[in-house]
């Protein structure tokens, strides 16, 4: 699909940043968004095509914003979806769930 | 369903996916073709960069047969085709700005491209 995260070749995005010493995760969570991305894969909810289509999909401002593993959630979210494992509403209220914990 | 259980966590970090087919499937091109990439925009899931559809570049490599990424990502099974590496010029891709010197390489699944008229 010609969708945002076909970006080779576009002008105006700022230089690629490389960072020195960069560790395997920036934050404790994305430690955990690993571990859930293999888990899904072993357990045949997608294979590697399955898993990039989505990240295609995510709506393109929240594409530019979002940072690698945050995609990774969506995709996993969205596999999960479509496999009947839950429902976009238990999804969207577990996020609900989190923020409000995170707003206390 | 498949449980992931801790002894199998280090063998998927070390391999991940791997797309490599082994079966017999015969080439459509060879190293030093030439090959134009066709103008594709399905909506569904491809690997094909749009700065080289309708481009005309040539083959130097063929890695060897792998799923396709098209039908794989959507249930309709690995159709394996080879993959090569095509070398476009820099002036092919970007007209006037490329430097005539540069060349980009790009990897290009079999059904992505046809001989260059």
């Amino acid at each position: 699909m010609n969708g945002i995260h076909d970006l080779g070749g576009k002008h105006g995005m700022g230089p690629v940043v490389v960072e020195a010493n960069e560790p395997y995760f920036h934050e404790e969570w994305e430690g955990r968004m690993l571990a859930m991305m293999i888990a899904c894969f072993a357990a045949g909810i997608y294979n590697v095509d399955r898993f990039r289509h989505p990240i295609e999909k995510m709506d393109p401002r929240h594409y530019l914003l979002s940072s690698y593993y945050e995609k990774w959630l969506c995709t996993v979210e969205q596999n999960c979806i479509d496999a009947g494992i839950v429902t976009r509403e238990e999804v969207d209220a577990c996020h609900q769930q989190l923020m409000k914990e995170k707003l206390q | 369903m498949n449980m992931l259980t801790v002894d199998m966590v280090p063998v998927v970090l070390a391999t991940g996916d791997p797309a490599r087919v082994d079966e017999p499937v015969p080439a459509k091109f060879r190293k030093g073709d030439r090959v134009t990439v066709i103008e594709l925009n399905g909506i569904g899931h491809n690997r094909l960069p749009s700065y080289i559809k309708a481009k005309t570049g040539t083959v130097t490599f063929d890695h060897g047969v792998f799923v396709f990424p098209d039908t794989s990502a959507h249930g309709k099974g690995p159709k394996p085709q080879h993959v090569y590496t095509i070398c476009f010029t820099a002036k092919e891709l970007w007209g006037e700005a490329g430097h005539a010197s540069d060349r980009m390489y790009v990897d290009a699944w079999d059904d992505y491209l046809q001989p260059a008229s």
